[in-house]
């Protein structure tokens, strides 16, 4: 059997393992264990477990459950509640002004944290019910909350950008810098898109009536307080690790001790609220951990029958493309494969495949991980498997099917799309302002 | 079901909970030491060498502990295109069938954990780094939070089984 045909019937045995319905991890565990006997017979025995050891190594990794905790101490203890009021009472005046007060209310999460998981929740649970109540078209305001909070991931903090940089060898630092602009970018492109819609068909996004828009003007400052939490979280997390003082992994500690002051000094941290976000936190991480300890092992495989030179020669020889054509092929299959296979097992599996033929093509590993970073985004929302689309149904009201999920996100995929080709085309976007700061 | 079935999955579920409801403290335990390092090096100039490293034994006996406990919560994700559209019933009856590939999973990795532990103890293994921690004690609680896991695992595939028939352990 070539290695060629190992590859293959791997990936495809992950596949059918998954479609069984079995959990992730053991799919993908599965699949390495036996490939690794297979391959190595007694030798091949250690590699899953040896993966514990490369994920030990992955320190930055530490990041994943602290934001984690952090996003459902914000979402849990209410600090979130007070930021949807802000944006509610400023924009809810304009026509689809809620729609665009919960991008703006994404944008301030995503500053926040560097998951798309914590945006989801307060979306859903927040401002969805919200916009419900008020007449807002069903099918736009769930795609609303969904491309929302997929910034979570692009604007810093980012903890893809953090195993991308793991996975590329690339300063976190950098990457995230690099991710600020385009996430401003694609955030401003759907804020045109739901107000240009909105103007079009004024019936999807009713403003709101008089009596709850006319405030006094001393009232409407009063609620600009809830802005203030949310930058000092960010100065003390992204702020610092960006100067210096602190490093990635302890700025990350940082922030989840910030959320945590800022739920106790507005009095809302009890009990309830520490309980469900500690066994929260353990069960996202667990689910995470396992998957990424698979797909290592997955990977270790993979590396040992040499696939990326094979898909190197498979690129460049055989099929004689020139630089930018492999790079569309691997968004392409990569947007492909996001549509099957889980987000997480897949960056693990399939970036390092990716990031040395980047290097090798002469592309800025930087830029490229804000193209996977971008990418990886769409394949979050896309069907039939998108891990946001997975939490969505879990967290929406009743009232929004899994078809109204799945119709929603198309007009937003297609403006990432757009903000994907843009980056593409013009690598300043992403490059500016790391090199703006590095080069100081 | 016979009743020291229903003894073991009362007995494993109830150990498995233990050890994820502790292991559940330890994300403040990461965030104490990571915070404890930050503090000292900035403000009292007094850098440790130890803190991450510390939280990285932790996040490690944080997954591998708690990963029984996340499995009896049904917190690890599935691929349900084609899962979701069966009944209860139905998904109980697969899922007796597909864990015995997660069992085959878990005991590779039980082997491996086992000959990386004995090996660690025979040669005194340490970690290389300015601290120089020993490997040993992480090493057995990865092996044992891995068999944890596999009695978990024999202990959901009993109460599919039971689902499959109709019948429920709790």
């Amino acid at each position: 059997m070539s290695y060629e045909l190992i590859g293959m019937s791997m990936f495809g045995g992950m596949l059918l393992m998954m479609l069984t319905g079995q959990r992730i991890f053991a799919a993908i565990g599965f699949v390495s264990a036996i490939a690794a006997l297979f391959l190595w017979g007694n030798g091949g025995v250690q590699m899953p477990f040896s993966a514990a050891f490369k994920l030990f190594n992955w320190y930055p990794l530490l990041t994943l459950p602290l934001f984690i905790y952090m996003g459902y101490i914000l979402s849990e203890s209410g600090i979130a509640d007070d930021l949807y009021h802000m944006f509610h009472v400023w924009f809810g005046g304009l026509k689809g002004g809620l729609a665009i007060g919960t991008i703006a209310l994404m944008i301030v999460i995503s500053a926040m944290n560097g998951l798309s998981v914590a945006g989801m929740a307060i979306g859903a649970t927040i401002a969805l019910p919200e916009m419900l109540k008020r007449g807002y078209d069903k099918i736009m305001i769930t795609g609303v909350v969904q491309a929302g909070s997929s910034l979570g991931i692009l604007i810093p903090p980012s903890v893809v950008l953090v195993l991308y940089g793991m996975i590329a060898r690339q300063p976190v630092g950098k990457l995230w810098l690099a991710g600020a602009i385009p996430g401003l970018m694609m955030a401003g492109l759907f804020i045109i898109y739901i107000a240009v819609r909105c103007k079009l068909q004024p019936d999807l996004a009713p403003a709101l009536s008089e009596e709850e828009r006319n405030l006094s003007l001393s009232a409407k400052l009063q609620v600009l307080k809830a802005g203030i939490t949310p930058f000092l979280i960010f100065f003390f997390m992204t702020g610092l690790f960006i100067m210096g003082v602190t490093s990635l992994v302890e700025s990350s500690a940082v922030g989840a001790t910030a959320a945590t002051i800022a739920a106790i000094a507005k009095r809302r941290l009890n009990r309830k609220v520490i309980e469900a976000t500690m066994r929260k936190t353990l069960g996202i991480s667990c689910m995470f951990m396992w998957i990424i300890l698979a797909a290592l092992s997955f990977g270790a495989v993979f590396d040992g029958i040499g696939a990326v030179k094979s898909i190197e020669s498979l690129f460049i020889t055989n099929w004689n493309l020139t630089p930018w054509e492999v790079l569309i092929m691997m968004q392409l299959s990569y947007l492909l494969m996001g549509t099957f296979l889980d987000d997480t097992a897949m960056l693990v599996i399939v970036a390092p495949l990716y990031v040395p033929l980047v290097k090798v093509l002469g592309f800025d590993p930087v830029w490229y991980g804000v193209l996977y970073t971008i990418t990886c985004q769409i394949a979050y929302m896309t069907p039939p498997f998108g891990y946001n689309l997975f939490l969505m149904r879990a967290m929406a009201p009743k009232e929004i099917s899994l078809m109204d999920i799945y119709r929603s996100i198309i007009p937003f995929v297609l403006i990432m799309t757009l903000a994907l080709v843009l980056v593409m085309v013009f690598p300043q976007i992403a490059l500016w302002l790391p090199e703006y700061v590095y080069s100081r | 079901m016979p009743k020291f079935i229903i003894s073991y999955v009362k007995y494993v579920d109830y150990v498995s909970t233990k050890f994820g409801r502790l292991s559940m403290y330890l994300i403040f335990l990461m965030i104490g030491t990571l915070l404890l390092g930050a503090i000292t090096r900035n403000i009292l100039n007094f850098p440790l060498s130890w803190t991450v490293e510390m939280a990285q034994f932790t996040i490690t006996a944080y997954y591998i502990l708690g990963g029984p406990y996340s499995m009896q919560m049904d917190d690890h994700v599935r691929m349900d295109l084609i899962y979701g559209l069966y009944s209860d019933k139905t998904k109980a009856r697969i899922d007796v069938f597909t864990n015995i590939f997660l069992l085959v999973y878990l005991i590779v990795l039980l082997i491996g954990a086992i000959s990386s532990t004995q090996y660690a103890i025979e040669y005194g293994q340490r970690k290389f780094s300015q601290w120089n921690p020993s490997m040993i004690p992480i090493k057995i609680i990865m092996t044992f939070g891995i068999f944890l896991m596999i009695l978990q695992t024999i202990s959901t595939f009993f109460k599919d089984l039971a689902k499959s028939m109709g019948a429920s352990i709790t």
